[in-house]
């Protein structure tokens, strides 16, 4: 009897250590709760002296808040805590607390934390329209209309970009950084050959020739001409440029001249393989910087990389320390100038009781201020204001020609997904299909037959 | 405190209270998700909107949907490639392994260390090995076997990723199940060997009359297990196939790989529901089979 009433203790004991557990959870939970239920309280005067002063950076003596920021990379990106601390200077009572969630599956990690109740962000980074699509959907942002309106930004600052995520004539993100396309090129290696460099104005033609005439297979020597990333964008994205075509059309035959450019080339030893790509996972920037690509197009984030690699003496500058760019080569009877570009924007969250003071945050960043900041780190803000632009081809390491710093000026920018309702399957089944078709599993026609029958399935 | 309560009932409260910590986490974490997504697939959520009804929507949608079909397809070659390879394979190696051959600790150590290892580490290495124009593979068809630089597989792409996933599977996976049947071998009395020799049987007669009879209820275990886990394959292909942004194209999509695109990337969890049932189905039905097979030889 009396094992029987131990084991009986021994259980419940087992038990109950098993609910303190849970309590433990609960009681790490409780103080956040009256937080969050003091917050609004605390909000409440301090939107009103924004709204009084109209701006909550002159709130002097206003009750401190804290706002949660969802960012990514925090250790390898710069600008991150370059932005908080200069927002710091500003308005001295908010507290920004960064929450790093990685950049690999940033969009989704952000998505779910925003997914249900209890998410305690108040601003998030937007990294890409697919994402943004499903925050906007899923009611997980707050559209900025209002505030917009009441503090009389002017869109038009953003070339365009913010008119690509309106959704129903709504707004939910404001851009603060703008990447674009342009081509990169190693100019040592057109100069061994005698070759001139590459210019500001090229339809794509005379760079497909120029890409072959700096081909060399000769084996031990070999030089590509040019270089594709196993990306959707680097390749098929070409075809959007002309201003008549997106990615939302539908019929995706506009993009057959530019896949035979590139599968040609490929045939023909003119840039690697997308298989052999594939199977080792070559990075973009490994490719560059061994000093055998002449070519490279890529985003604009990479000459921040290009200058902070080769200072650090992780890029050898023997291989392709004598770089420039150019804008990227355009269609026939198009404006020179007309390249892809990325946003990165902000949104304040639904969940977030003190929107105001997000929004205040959000207005800055994106703002002429933030613009400084992201420039003085190497990075194109999406205000390109004269001032930004040239702090970044000031920096030390830009390079110094003219062409380069006119390869900045961007007459007409196509994002590289702009909104549609349902973006993100859309995107998925461009994405595999660009993989068939590169990879050779199917013919050009074969996969842009298959690309309009899955998008058609997806938007009926 | 106890007084009112009966001794089976005290039995009964001793039992339910160690049975409680797992259960409860079993049942938080386990079955309730697993019974909603039962309840999801005829629904229509994205997670954070109200619930829609759906009825048969989600199912019917999936007939005409090409990489779902592509999925299903894949996923049924893969099994059917799989299964039977990697028992043959792992039955072979323990069989021989079973013998008193030197060394057959470190070949059993040696047979073994594909499952220990890390599968991203070892797929990185099948990668390099079949490299499209550097790997070593290629390069002895190549210079040995004369065979075209254009015609040269590609062994991550089109009809041969299939190949590759389930030849990958195999050698992975054959060391693990070889231990099964080692301990199954072990456990066949030796007499029974004797007497067969006595009678004059020959190595394939008491292979085919003595070891694999003895070795049914092993052999269904290893194919229960295998049909499974073949079912729910995943980072194999996206580790042998992922493309550039890590998607998988019609040739080396998989079920669940779809089932986690739809519900986490486009945030259809109703629809991937859906495509889950029908995993669970397939999965469910074939073990059945097995089960029954496996009593009629009983």
């Amino acid at each position: 009897m009396k094992r029987k009433v131990l084991s009986l203790i021994l259980a419940a004991g087992m038990v109950v250590s098993l609910a303190g557990c849970g309590s433990s959870e609960t009681q790490t939970q409780a103080p956040a709760a009256p937080e969050t239920q003091q917050a609004p309280a605390q909000a409440a005067p301090e939107t009103q002296t924004a709204d009084n002063q109209n701006a909550a950076a002159d709130t002097a003596g206003g009750d401190a808040v804290t706002l949660k920021w969802a960012i990514w990379d925090k250790e390898s990106t710069p600008y991150w805590q370059a932005l908080v601390d200069a927002y710091k200077s500003v308005a001295p009572d908010v507290t920004i607390e960064m929450v790093d969630l990685g950049s690999t599956d940033y969009m989704t990690v952000l998505a779910t934390e925003l997914s249900g109740e209890g998410s305690d962000f108040d601003v998030v980074t937007i990294k890409d329209v697919p994402g943004y699509a499903t925050l906007v959907q899923k009611n997980a942002i707050l559209s900025l209309d209002d505030y917009i309106s009441a503090d009389g930004i002017d869109l038009s600052k953003y070339a365009g970009t913010t008119d690509q995520v309106t959704v129903n004539g709504s707004l939910y993100e404001l851009p603060f950084r703008n990447d674009f396309w342009v081509l990169f090129y190693n100019k040592d290696l057109f100069d061994d050959k005698g070759v001139a460099y590459p210019t500001n104005d090229m339809t794509f033609d005379e760079y497909d020739a120029l890409a072959r005439e700096m081909t060399d297979t000769s084996f031990g020597a070999q030089i590509y001409g040019t270089h594709y990333h196993t990306w959707r964008s680097a390749v098929q994205l070409f075809a959007v440029l002309d201003g008549k075509h997106t990615i939302l059309d539908g019929d995706y035959a506009f993009m057959k001249p530019y896949y035979e450019m590139v599968l040609n080339q490929e045939k023909d030893g003119v840039c690697r393989k997308y298989t052999d790509l594939k199977a080792e996972g070559l990075h973009y920037s490994a490719a560059f910087s061994g000093g055998d690509v002449a070519m490279l197009n890529m985003g604009s984030w990479y000459v921040a990389t290009m200058i902070a690699s080769l200072e650090s003496g992780e890029y050898d500058a023997d291989l392709c320390g004598n770089w420039g760019i150019v804008k990227y080569p355009h269609a026939e009877g198009v404006e020179p100038g007309s390249t892809l570009g990325t946003i990165t924007g902000l949104s304040v969250t639904t969940a977030s009781d003190t929107p105001d003071a997000a929004w205040e945050f959000v207005k800055w960043v994106s703002g002429e201020e933030g613009a400084a900041v992201m420039a003085e780190t190497g990075n194109f803000p999406a205000i390109m204001t004269e001032e930004a632009m040239s702090l970044i081809t000031g920096l030390e390491g830009f390079p110094t020609d003219d062409a380069s710093k006119e390869a900045l000026n961007v007459s007409n920018l196509y994002l590289e997904v702009p909104y549609a309702e349902n973006v993100s399957e859309i995107n998925s089944a461009l994405d595999s299909y660009h993989g068939s078709i590169m990879s050779g599993e199917m013919s050009i026609d074969e996969g842009i037959a298959a690309m309009n029958e899955a998008v058609k399935g997806i938007t009926n | 405190m106890t007084k009112g309560l009966s001794r089976q009932k005290k039995r009964d409260l001793v039992a339910y209270s160690f049975i409680a910590p797992n259960f409860i986490g079993f049942a938080v974490f386990t079955l309730i998700p697993i019974v909603f997504a039962f309840a999801l697939a005829f629904l229509n959520w994205d997670g954070s909107n109200p619930i829609t009804f759906a009825g048969l929507e989600n199912f019917k949608q999936l007939a005409g949907d090409v990489f779902f079909k592509a999925a299903l397809k894949n996923t049924i070659i893969y099994c059917i490639g799989t299964v039977p390879l990697t028992m043959i394979a792992s039955l072979a190696l323990a069989i021989i392994l079973n013998q008193k051959v030197v060394g057959r600790g470190i070949f059993r150590t040696l047979s073994f260390f594909p499952y220990v290892a890390s599968l991203v580490a070892v797929t990185s290495v099948w990668k390099m090995l079949f490299h499209p124009s550097k790997g070593p593979i290629n390069n002895i068809l190549y210079t040995y076997f004369h065979v075209p630089m254009e015609q040269l597989p590609q062994w991550f792409t089109g009809g041969l990723v299939l190949l590759s996933m389930i030849l990958f599977s195999v050698w992975k996976y054959m060391g693990y199940y070889m231990v099964i049947y080692l301990a199954g071998l072990q456990g066949i009395s030796a007499e029974l060997y004797e007497a067969a020799s006595l009678d004059g049987a020959n190595t394939w007669q008491k292979f085919r009359f003595i070891t694999w009879p003895q070795l049914r209820s092993t052999t269904f275990f290893v194919v229960v297990m295998l049909t499974i886990n073949c079912f729910k394959v995943y980072d194999i292909a996206i580790m042998l196939a992922g493309g550039g942004s890590g998607e998988l194209t019609t040739s080396s999509t998989v079920l669940v790989y779809y089932i986690y695109q739809k519900a986490f990337i486009d945030w259809k969890l109703g629809y991937s529901s859906a495509v889950a049932m029908v995993l669970f189905l397939m999965v469910f039905v074939v073990t059945m089979i097995q089960f029954r097979g496996q009593k009629k030889y009983q």
